[in-house]
C-alpha cells in the first residue's frame, strides 16, 4: 500500500508535511506519544457480499461519541437476501477496519434517503443511533427512528413518521438529559412555501417538533438541502437554499443561515440571526445565486441541483463555515464555494476563502476538529475522473493541505440510477482524526487510491478485478469507502 | 441457459420431494415450502454451541456455528461456499449438539467477514439431492434478489386491485395538472416524471371486469433511486400486470373520459408472460 501525503497547495505545508512525518516517527520511536493515525481508506462491502455489483451510492456516517470505535455507515445498498426485508446499514465496531451489513432500518429493501447520528451511547454500548430515512414506494415517507444496539437484528424503533417531505439530514448532540436531535428536511406540508424545516427533538426522539426556518417569499418551496450543525455549547445553526425563482432548469436562490442559541429548546427557535437588508430571520450569506437543476446526468454521470454543507467549531461556536455549489463562472457546470463567519454568523466573508472556488465539483462536506482545523471534503470531475479531495486548514484557507483519497474513471461503471455517487457524502471529526465516507468506482487498483486502500470484499489488485470469493469475476460498480485522515496539528 | 436452470431446478425439486428425510408427502411439502421461503439453505455440521463464527455477531445461547458441507440455495451476491463456517441463530438450541448434521433453512442476518443467518427451520441430515458448491448446479441455485419468491409475489397480488394479462398499446408523457387550489407543485430529486401506458386487457386474473378492455396505467419514468425498481412500460410490451387504483399522483382519473387510472409501482408488478402459470397457481391457492 502506498502511504504518503498527496500534493500540497501551499509551500509552507510542503515543508511542514515531511516535518510532520519525521516528528511523528521521532515520537513513535521514543514511545512518548500514542501512535499517530495515518490515512486509512476502506471499502465497506464485506467479504461475505463479494458477489454484489449494486450501485451503493450516497454514503453517510455516524460515530458514537462514547466509543468512537463504533460507527454506522449507510448507502443505497439493498437488502442482500430479500425484496421485502429491511434496508441495511453498515456497522463497524473496530474503528472502521471492518464493516458488517445489518438489515435494521424501518424501510423495506432499500432507502431512498438516509442520514443518521450517534450522539451519546453511555447507556447503550452499540447504540443510540438516530436515523432519518425515506421510504419510497407508492409515496415518500419520512421515518425518524432509533436503535439502542446496532449489532442486533431488531428493527429500528420508529418514533415519528410523515409523508410529503424530502432529504432528511440528521445531527445530534448528547446531553445528560437525553439526546437532542436536529433533522433538516424540505417539508412540503409547511404553509406559504416555507419548506425549509428543522425537526427538533430534545428528548432523545420521543417527541419531535417541526420548525420552518424560512421567512421570506419563495418560489413555492426551498431547495432540497436543509443542513443543521450543532456546537457543544448548544448553539445550533442551519443552512438552506431559499429558492426565490425556479424555471425548471435553474433555481435563483439565496444561501441562508439561521441560528439558535439555546439548543432550539425555546418556543420560536432559529430567530437569532437577522439579515440587515430586511430584518428577517436568516442571514443571506450569498444572494440570488444561480443553481442549475438537473435530474439527468449533468456532471459526468451525476445529477446536480442542491449541494450544501455547514460546520460549526465544536468548541468555539462563533466560528462557522458554509459551502455550496452553484453555476459559477462561465464554462463551469457546477462550482463549489466556501465562506466563513467568525462572529456567530452575523457577517460572512464576502468572497470565497482562498483556493476554495472549486470548479466542476459536488458532494461537499465540512467538519471542524477540536483544534479548530477545518476539513473540506469534495468530489471533482477532472480530466474524465472523479477525484475525491479532503483539504484541511486552520487559518481560513490562507494555507491548506490537500489529500487526494481517490481518483477513479468517471465513465465506468455506467449508472444504474441517480444519484450516481450521491447527492451528498459526509465528514465528521473525532479526536485527532477526520473521518468520512465517499462513493467511487470500486476497481481494485492502487493507482486509484493514492494513500492506499483496504478491501474486505474479494479483490485481485494484480489483475484489477473483483470476484465473488469463489473465483467468479464480478463486474465493477459503485461502492462506499470509509476514510480516516489525521487532523493537521 | 434457461433450459439448464429449469432442468436443475426441476431435478432439485423432484429430489427434494423424494428426499430420504421426507417421511410423508406432507413433510415433503413442508420442506418445499421452507425451501421457497428461505433465502439461504445449506447442509452442514454443527461445530460449536453458544458461539459465533465472526466478531460482528452478538453471541447468545441461540447462536451456533455450523460448518458448511453443501450449499443448496443462496443469493448470488452472498459469498458462501463449502468449508465456510456460518453462524446460525436457531429457534431452539437444545435440539443441537456438536456433530449434529442438518439441513438449515434460513434467512440472512449479518454479513461481515462471514455470514450469519436466522433459522426458519431445519431437518436432520441432508434434505434432497445435494448441489455441489461451485458447480453449474450451484450457480443455478443462486437466486437473484430481484426475483420475487412465491410469498412475496402472493403478497404483491393480494395488495393489488387487479391482476391482468395485457399488451401495452401506447406510452405517453403525463403531466400532473396543477391543483385547483393554486398550490404550487413541488420539485424534488425524487420526481417521478409520470408517464401513462395504455394497456389492452386480454384477461383479468384478479379483480372485476375492466370497462372497455383498456386501462390507463401510470408509472414513473425517472431513473431516480426512489423509482429504480418500478416497472417501466414500453409499447407492445406483453405481460402480467398488478394494478392499483391511482392513489399516488393525486389525480385518480384520466384526462379524457374521466376513467379510473391505475398505477404499477412496485418491483414485480410487471411480470413476463412466462410467469402466467405461476401467477395463476398462486392466485388459486390464495
Amino acid at each position: 500500500m502506498k502511504a504518503a501525503f498527496a500534493w500540497l497547495r501551499f509551500p509552507i505545508f510542503s515543508l511542514l508535511a515531511p516535518l510532520f512525518g519525521i516528528t511523528t516517527g521521532f515520537l513513535l520511536a521514543w514511545g512518548q506519544s500514542p501512535p499517530a493515525p495515518s490515512i486509512k481508506v476502506v471499502n465497506l462491502i464485506p467479504a461475505s457480499l463479494s458477489g454484489e455489483s449494486n450501485q451503493d451510492s450516497e454514503p453517510f456516517l455516524a460515530i458514537q461519541n462514547a466509543n468512537p470505535q463504533v460507527m454506522v455507515a449507510s448507502a443505497f445498498t439493498p437488502n442482500p437476501f430479500s425484496m421485502t426485508g429491511n434496508a441495511p446499514v453498515y456497522v463497524s465496531q473496530d474503528g472502521g477496519n471492518s464493516w458488517a451489513l445489518n438489515a435494521i432500518t424501518p424501510v423495506q429493501r432499500m432507502t431512498c434517503d438516509i442520514t443518521h447520528a450517534m450522539a451519546t451511547g453511555e447507556n447503550h454500548p452499540r447504540g443510540d443511533l438516530h436515523a432519518g430515512t425515506l421510504a419510497c414506494a407508492s409515496g415518500i415517507t419520512l421515518d425518524e427512528s432509533e436503535s439502542n444496539d446496532v449489532s442486533l437484528s431488531t428493527t429500528m424503533n420508529v418514533q415519528s413518521t410523515r409523508g410529503n417531505v424530502d432529504q432528511p439530514f440528521v445531527r445530534a448532540l448528547g446531553v445528560s438529559s437525553g439526546d437532542r436531535i436536529y433533522v433538516g428536511v424540505n417539508d412540503f406540508n409547511q404553509a406559504n412555501g416555507h419548506t425549509a424545516t428543522i425537526d427538533v427533538s430534545v428528548d432523545g426522539g420521543a417527541t419531535y417538533k417541526s420548525f420552518p426556518i424560512e421567512t421570506r417569499k419563495t418560489a413555492g418551496q426551498d431547495g432540497p438541502s436543509v443542513r443543521p450543525a450543532v456546537a457543544n455549547d448548544g448553539t445550533v445553526y442551519a443552512a438552506f437554499f431559499g429558492w426565490r425563482k425556479f424555471d425548471g432548469k435553474t433555481a435563483t436562490s439565496d444561501v441562508v443561515v439561521v441560528r439558535d442559541d439555546t439548543a432550539a429548546t425555546g418556543a420560536n427557535p432559529f430567530q437569532a440571526l437577522k439579515d440587515p437588508s430586511d430584518k428577517l430571520p436568516g442571514v443571506l450569506v450569498s444572494k440570488k445565486v444561480s443553481i442549475p437543476w438537473s435530474n439527468q446526468p449533468a456532471l459526468g454521470q451525476e445529477r446536480i441541483g442542491s449541494t450544501l454543507s455547514i460546520a460549526v467549531d465544536p468548541n468555539h461556536s462563533a466560528i462557522v463555515y458554509v459551502s455550496w455549489a452553484d453555476k459559477g463562472s462561465k464554462g463551469d457546470i457546477y462550482t463549489l464555494h466556501l465562506r466563513r463567519s467568525t462572529d456567530r454568523g452575523v457577517t460572512w466573508s464576502k468572497t470565497d476563502l482562498p483556493g476554495t472556488t472549486i470548479h466542476n465539483a459536488t458532494n461537499v462536506a465540512l467538519a471542524i476538529a477540536n483544534n479548530g482545523a477545518v476539513g473540506f471534503l469534495y468530489q471533482q470531475l477532472s480530466n474524465g475522473r472523479w477525484v475525491t479531495h479532503i483539504v484541511q486548514s486552520h487559518d481560513g484557507f490562507t494555507t491548506a493541505m490537500d489529500f487526494v483519497l481517490a481518483t477513479v474513471p468517471a465513465n465506468q461503471p455506467v449508472e444504474q440510477f441517480l444519484p450516481y455517487l450521491g447527492d451528498y457524502d459526509y465528514l465528521l471529526s473525532v479526536g485527532n482524526e477526520f473521518r468520512g465516507v465517499f462513493c467511487a468506482n470500486n476497481t481494485p487498483d492502487f493507482a486509484n487510491f493514492p494513500h492506499g486502500v483496504a478491501y474486505q470484499r474479494a479483490a485481485d489488485f494484480s489483475a484489477k478485478t473483483l470476484n465473488d470469493g469463489a473465483g467468479n469475476q464480478v463486474p465493477i460498480s459503485i461502492d462506499p469507502f470509509y476514510f480516516s485522515v489525521p487532523v493537521i496539528p | 441457459m434457461k433450459i439448464l436452470k429449469l432442468f436443475v431446478g426441476f431435478s432439485f425439486w423432484l429430489a427434494l420431494c423424494g428426499c430420504t428425510n421426507a417421511a410423508s408427502p406432507q413433510a415433503a411439502n413442508d420442506q418445499a415450502a421452507l425451501m421457497k421461503k428461505s433465502s439461504i439453505v445449506f447442509f452442514g455440521t454443527v461445530s460449536q454451541l453458544a458461539a459465533t463464527s465472526f466478531a460482528d455477531v452478538p453471541k447468545s445461547a441461540q447462536t451456533i456455528v455450523v460448518h458448511v458441507d453443501t450449499i443448496l440455495k443462496k443469493p448470488a451476491a452472498v459469498s458462501l461456499k463449502k468449508g465456510d463456517n456460518v453462524t446460525v441463530e436457531v429457534k431452539d438450541a437444545s435440539g443441537f449438539q456438536e456433530g449434529t448434521q442438518a439441513t438449515f433453512f434460513t434467512d440472512g442476518w449479518i454479513f461481515g467477514s462471514g455470514v450469519a443467518v436466522k433459522e426458519l427451520g431445519h431437518v436432520p441430515g441432508l434434505a434432497g439431492e445435494p448441489v455441489q458448491a461451485g458447480s453449474a448446479g450451484a450457480k443455478a441455485q443462486g437466486q437473484a434478489p430481484e426475483q420475487l419468491n412465491d410469498q412475496e409475489l402472493r403478497d404483491r397480488m393480494k395488495a393489488s386491485d387487479f391482476v391482468v394479462v395485457g399488451r401495452v398499446t401506447d406510452v405517453r408523457k403525463w403531466n400532473v395538472p396543477k391543483p385547483k387550489s393554486g398550490a404550487p407543485l413541488h420539485v424534488t430529486e425524487h420526481d417521478p416524471d409520470w408517464q401513462e401506458a395504455v394497456v389492452e386487457v386480454q384477461s383479468v386474473l384478479k379483480g372485476g371486469k375492466v370497462k372497455g378492455n383498456k386501462v390507463v396505467v401510470r408509472f414513473p419514468s425517472r431513473n431516480d433511486v426512489a423509482w429504480v425498481h418500478s416497472p417501466k412500460f414500453t409499447k407492445n410490451q406483453k405481460g402480467i400486470f398488478c394494478l392499483n387504483r391511482d392513489q399516488t399522483t393525486g389525480v385518480p382519473t384520466t384526462k379524457t373520459g374521466g376513467q379510473q387510472a391505475y398505477t404499477c409501482l412496485e418491483h414485480g408488478d410487471a411480470l413476463p408472460l412466462s410467469e402466467e402459470a405461476r401467477v395463476r397457481a398462486l392466485l388459486k391457492n390464495q
